[in-house]
């Protein structure tokens, strides 16, 4: 096999190492132009925040940290912007590359339904888990970790150690 | 004038979002099974991406700084809070591993009109909104271990530098042993 | 050679580089550097007096550190409400969020100078130190000629100097102190 057929992946994926150095251009990008580096989960806990004051004002105003991101208009905050940027720029990609498809992806042994379950069940533990670590994969690991912060860095090995437990037990999700 | 240049301007959010989503998408991290892949030890594209990225950025911002093209003071670093970072951290792997797709990937995922993505992106709110909403009684966890804005090079008693060589050389061995490990699962598949 | 191996070479050289260098900061020594922390201290954006201090205290201003650097046993006397100690010799390696803002103190001033350049170099930015040190801070805060609210906020009273004359009786003599940097 040619390194250029080993490079792309067998869906034409761009090599890691390309995408993860464009990724890292933009992070570097992020720090030089607005201080900061890219995130994900402070614009969900904006949407939130704001979600939850329509809905019920009292509750987010006895509860500081959500009275705090449910201040402003929600399209003024960087991280909404920003995460808004990544819907758009996936979507790009994806059209570019043909990978545009209404669809549910899943291990083999799943049906859809179960798959929608896990999904949203694990979307909603890993927000848990977001809020203690005042991060996520985006925020914490690739902008905390390249500024060597050690929490980030403690971030990545709970996550990672945690991650490849919990697949010993769940592999029959992706298997 | 040395950068950072601005603080807050939505626009640079805006085209540093779409060159994020870009090029997790580039990799194929808008798929679910792909990324899972990484936990099942068959598929490093989770860890190559990352680490890539890390080490890109990571010598970016020493050698700018180190230029006087940047000051990284004025670069917001996260604040460390021990306990509620590594729990919180364990806490996030395991969906992680379950979604197989992180926030970020979600959105990616759900932005190529994938319904699980979709799915992970309510779930996650679901989850940041209903833990906020019991933080007061899990405000003293929460709050604990606090030590301000703590960086590698001051926790290991090393230089600044000398840190940033044992990513890069973490990163390196993890490469070599990731493109071993992937060798091997597809000859096996052959 | 592969461009990926030259890539990967640069990666490697840029690391070691990093690492024989030390650190991120701009070259500490350098004369553009020295020039620099000169003009701060010519133009007095150096150092904070007292009562600007105490101002800052009372508003409860975000992200303001005031350090003592005195020895323990004087900060356990007396120390400026809100400080914190850190002696001299842990101050360089401290790391301060860069959105704070660090007040220095010593007992006159003189060793808190000495730290913020310390720090300056270091490249911490928001970085004073208080002009006059504790004893400018009992002068004009807690003890000063005219009570102000200032004084009342931080539990001190006006200064009563009643020097002795002979015959029994008490003459208020306005201490002088020579304020200079």
């Amino acid at each position: 096999m040619s390194s250029a057929t080993r490079a792309r992946g067998a869906h034409g994926y761009a090599s890691p190492y390309a995408a993860g150095a464009g990724l890292g251009v933009v992070l570097l990008a992020s720090y030089i132009l607005a201080g900061r580096g890219i995130g994900a989960t402070g614009a969900f806990a904006v949407v939130a925040a704001n979600t939850m004051n329509a809905a019920s004002p009292a509750v987010v105003q006895s509860n500081a940290w959500l009275a705090e991101r449910a201040t402003g208009p929600i399209l003024r905050d960087w991280l909404v912007v920003e995460i808004i940027g990544v819907v758009i720029g996936g979507f790009i990609s994806a059209a570019l590359a043909g990978r545009l498809q209404l669809g549910v992806d899943r291990g083999p042994r799943l049906g859809v339904a179960p798959r929608i379950a896990i999904a949203a069940l694990g979307g909603a533990i890993m927000g848990f888990g977001a809020v203690f670590a005042r991060g996520c994969t985006s925020g914490q690991a690739l902008t905390g970790g390249a500024l060597l912060s050690a929490g980030s860095w403690l971030f990545v090995l709970g996550a990672f150690g945690a991650g490849y437990l919990t697949m010993f037990f769940a592999r029959r999700a992706w298997t | 004038m040395i950068a950072p240049f601005t603080d807050s301007s939505v626009v640079v959010a805006a085209i540093v979002g779409i060159g994020f989503g870009f090029a997790l998408e580039r990799a194929g991290l808008g798929n679910a099974p792909k990324l899972a892949g990484q936990f099942t030890l068959t598929d490093f594209t989770v860890f190559k991406v990352m680490f890539t990225a890390i080490v890109i950025a990571m010598l970016g911002a020493f050698w700018a700084s180190r230029l006087g093209l940047l000051d990284l003071a004025r670069v917001y670093v996260p604040e460390t809070f021990l306990a509620p970072q590594l729990v919180g951290g364990a806490v996030f792997g395991v969906g992680f591993a379950l979604a197989g797709l992180c926030p970020g990937t979600s959105c990616v995922s759900a932005a190529t009109g994938r319904g699980d993505g979709l799915a992970v992106v309510l779930g996650f709110l679901a989850g940041v909104g209903g833990t906020a909403s019991m933080l007061p009684l899990l405000q003293s966890f929460y709050l604990s271990t606090p030590r301000g804005t703590l960086l590698l090079p001051d926790v290991l008693g090393v230089p600044y530098g000398v840190v940033v060589l044992a990513v890069v050389a973490i990163a390196g061995a993890g490469f070599a042993i990731a493109e071993r490990i992937e060798m091997h699962a597809a000859r096996r598949k052959a | 050679m592969s461009s990926r191996a030259i890539v990967a070479g640069v990666v490697a050289l840029l690391a070691a580089g990093a690492a024989f260098v030390g650190s991120p900061e701009p070259h500490a020594g350098s004369r553009a550097n020295i020039r620099a922390l000169a003009d701060e201290i010519e133009h007095e954006s150096d150092h904070v007096t007292a009562l600007e201090l105490a101002e800052w205290i009372r508003q409860r201003r975000p992200g303001l550190r005031v350090v003592d650097v005195r020895p323990d046993s004087e900060y356990a006397a007396y120390h400026i409400p809100t400080a914190e100690r850190i002696p001299l010799a842990t101050l360089a390696t401290t790391s301060f969020d860069p959105r704070s803002t660090v007040v220095l103190y010593s007992e006159g001033g003189a060793h808190a100078a000495q730290g913020w350049v310390l720090l300056r170099t270091a490249g911490v930015r928001n970085v004073f130190f208080l002009r006059g040190g504790i004893l400018d801070w009992m002068d004009d805060v807690m003890n000063p000629a005219a009570s102000s609210d200032l004084t009342r906020y931080f539990g001190g009273t006006a200064r009563t100097n009643a020097v002795p004359l002979p015959g029994g009786a008490t003459q208020v003599v306005a201490r002088m102190r020579r304020r200079s940097c």
